[in-house]
């Protein structure tokens, strides 16, 4: 019963980071109808300046955060103004491999700038911090897992409340509903694009440093735990925000169980999944769903016409 | 109508593979010119033109599925790394951790296309059901799964950070490994390699060519341009889109089987994700959809780091001096070439190419 807790808490914290990077997929994929590979590069660039800016040159931690996770998203708005502007009205399928190149261009950056030694993140409690662990019950809850789920919480709180209340949430809705009706309206749809991109920049930057907070350390390695947000969005359904978060449970929950049962389940079996099967997990389980409902599960139907 | 080669009088004249005099003898000097470099280049440019002959080819495969038919495929690698498995296993020597027939190459070539063909069409009832984005996104996962299924399967791969080695280079009977003399001319394994992979790239070019004059070739255009439609036009969208992962798949199959028996060995952290987006962005940049673009996209992608190199030399910048290590400054600018092509010449390398071309078609005049 412990173990099976103890995989429930470590699976909901890989769900609340993964569900801030699946939400910046979905929000851009709202707006735009591009699928930005560029993500998980947010992500651990986000991560790369709050690491050089709170370890290399000794700011404040929640300083180095607040500037870490603004400058992530300002570098995403300045991603869209641009390299996507440029692209508005081309294929899907062009636009997905242009955040593709953006990918590999913010990545290489990181990289050289990673270099062998993988890099530390700042901590906000010098005393027992990023590294501790509370235990609750037998249970063995890191601190860092804990920040992440409240963070991840009062970050979707915020922003379903933007979406409802502000007038840029509003506009947004609107443009995801149909842009040139939008424009009409006097909404600047560019400007929304441009918002749409920062937004998830930021959300990105928060990931970012969730995942490779604590003993995860940044490595040229960090980005493929962002990815697997991926296959939450296309369970979710890559138009729907709750569809976003559920599908990141999902995903969380099964990278969590995997890890803790795989062994025992493999005996029970009789033959093995081999090494790092939890991480292989989520992509399997986003097979099994697609085969089934294609749109995802919350996401909706598209109607075609020839 | 003989001395007048530029006009068809039907369309199976203009429609054949080559369809003026032009083409024709550009195509025999090409040949020509290419078989002679075997005999006057250094090995590094033979190794080269080797490479970027079988980049070619995946670049090829990759066309037929994502630039043809349109269906978005990440995971071309993955095909690639299942053609290299298979030939390793049933051409390669077995030793005490991995298994090895040791057949000849008229075996595992052929093979190696067929299996990653067939590994294409298992998965195919998933792909076909779906199309855009959500395809790139499940292609994406097959990435990740086949690397995981590729550094476990310890009997076949070698196992990850290990690897193994792969086929034997045996044609017909005769051993190749140390080269071969056929009267007079001797040739060495590079060089034998290098005829080898040209041979194929010409086979697979003309194949390729082949194809999108056929019906296929038509239904997978069609199909890409809009699926709904062309159903409607009683084209079998399920036997088409499977079709046209199988043949993508066998391209890539013996790509890689070529491929890595040309480096020697081959180890399961290859084919990862950035493996299987090189050649996305390889069939970009040389222009999606078109015959000649692949190709044009694998000598750029293989003469580029000599590229590199020579602007360095020429401006005398030192490596040293740089803020990025080589292979992190050639990546750099790989995903800058991706952003700028998509924007600005959306047609790739071959869409310079067929400016290039009209303009001197047409001169002096502008049109």
């Amino acid at each position: 019963m412990i173990i099976f807790l103890q995989a429930t808490v470590e699976g909901l914290s890989l769900a609340a980071i993964y569900s801030l990077v699946a939400i910046g997929f979905v929000l851009i994929y709202k707006a735009m109808e591009v699928l930005s590979f560029a993500q998980p590069a947010l992500a651990v660039v986000g991560a790369g300046i709050i690491s050089s800016l709170a370890v290399d040159r000794g700011i404040p931690f929640w300083l180095a955060l607040f500037l870490g996770v603004i400058l992530t998203g300002i570098l995403g708005l300045l991603i869209e103004r641009t390299f996507l502007r440029p692209m508005v009205g081309e294929p899907v399928f062009s636009v997905a491999v242009l955040t593709i190149g953006i990918d590999i261009l913010l990545r290489t950056v990181l990289d050289s700038w990673i270099g062998i030694n993988p890099k530390y993140m700042g901590d906000p409690f010098p005393t027992f911090g990023n590294f501790g662990a509370v235990n609750i019950g037998g249970v063995n809850i890191k601190y860092l897992e804990l920040a992440a789920l409240i963070t991840a919480i009062i970050l979707i709180i915020i922003l379903s409340i933007f979406f409802r209340k502000s007038k840029y949430g509003i506009a947004m809705r609107a443009t995801s509903y149909d842009q040139e009706a939008a424009m009409a309206q006097g909404i600047n749809v560019g400007r929304i694009f441009g918002l749409v991109w920062m937004i998830a920049g930021i959300l990105a930057a928060f990931a970012g440093f969730f995942i490779t907070g604590g003993f995860n350390t940044l490595s040229q390695f960090s980005f493929i735990s962002a990815l697997r947000a991926l296959p939450a969005v296309v369970i979710g359904g890559l138009d729907s925000i709750p569809g976003a978060v559920v599908g990141s449970v999902i995903i969380g929950l099964t990278q969590g169980y995997v890890a803790y049962y795989q062994l025992t389940f493999e005996s029970f079996v009789g033959f093995s999944f081999g090494n790092g099967f939890s991480v292989v997990a989520p992509y399997i389980i986003m097979f099994v769903i697609l085969i089934f409902k294609p749109d995802g599960l919350f996401g909706t139907e598209e109607v075609e016409r020839v | 109508m003989r001395g007048r080669p530029n006009l068809y009088t039907d369309y199976q004249k203009e429609s054949s593979i080559f369809s003026n005099n032009t083409q024709k003898s550009w195509f025999g000097i090409l040949v020509t010119l290419s078989v002679a470099f075997c005999f006057l280049a250094s090995d590094y440019w033979i190794l080269l033109l080797t490479t970027s002959f079988l980049i070619a080819i995946a670049g090829w495969g990759l066309n037929i599925v994502s630039g043809l038919a349109g269906q978005i495929n990440l995971a071309h690698g993955v095909f690639i790394g299942v053609g290299a498995y298979a030939s390793a296993v049933i051409g390669g020597v077995a030793t005490s951790s991995v298994i090895g027939f040791e057949l000849d190459m008229i075996f595992w070539l052929p093979l190696a296309g067929v299996a990653a063909a067939i590994v294409g069409l298992i998965i195919a009832p998933i792909t076909v059901k779906l199309k855009g984005l959500n395809l790139a996104l499940v292609t994406l996962a097959l990435v990740f799964i086949g690397s995981h299924l590729f550094s476990n399967f310890k009997s076949v791969t070698g196992g990850a950070g290990l690897g193994r080695k792969v086929a034997t280079l045996k044609l017909f009977g005769v051993n190749l490994e140390r080269g071969i003399e056929i009267g007079t001319l001797y040739l060495q394994k590079n060089q034998i390699l290098y005829l080898v992979c040209l041979l194929t790239c010409i086979f697979a070019g003309l194949g390729v060519k082949n194809l999108v004059r056929s019906k296929a070739g038509r239904a997978y255009s069609a199909i890409r341009d809009g699926d709904i439609a062309a159903e409607a036009l009683g084209i079998n969208i399920f036997r088409h889109k499977a079709s046209a992962f199988a043949l993508s798949s066998f391209y890539g199959g013996i790509s890689g089987a070529l491929f890595f028996t040309v480096s020697g060995g081959v180890e399961p952290g290859t084919f990862s994700l950035l493996y299987s987006i090189t050649f996305v962005a390889i069939v970009v940049i040389g222009g999606a959809g078109t015959v000649l673009g692949p190709l044009f996209g694998a000598l750029f992608y293989t003469l580029f780091p000599a590229l590199i190199q020579f602007f360095l030399h020429i401006f005398e910048i030192g490596e040293s001096s740089l803020p990025l290590n080589l292979g992190q400054l050639e990546r750099l600018l790989f995903g800058l070439f991706i952003i700028l092509f998509l924007i600005f010449e959306p047609r790739g390398l071959w869409g310079i190419w067929f400016r290039l071309r009209n303009y001197f078609k047409a001169w002096p005049f502008s049109y």
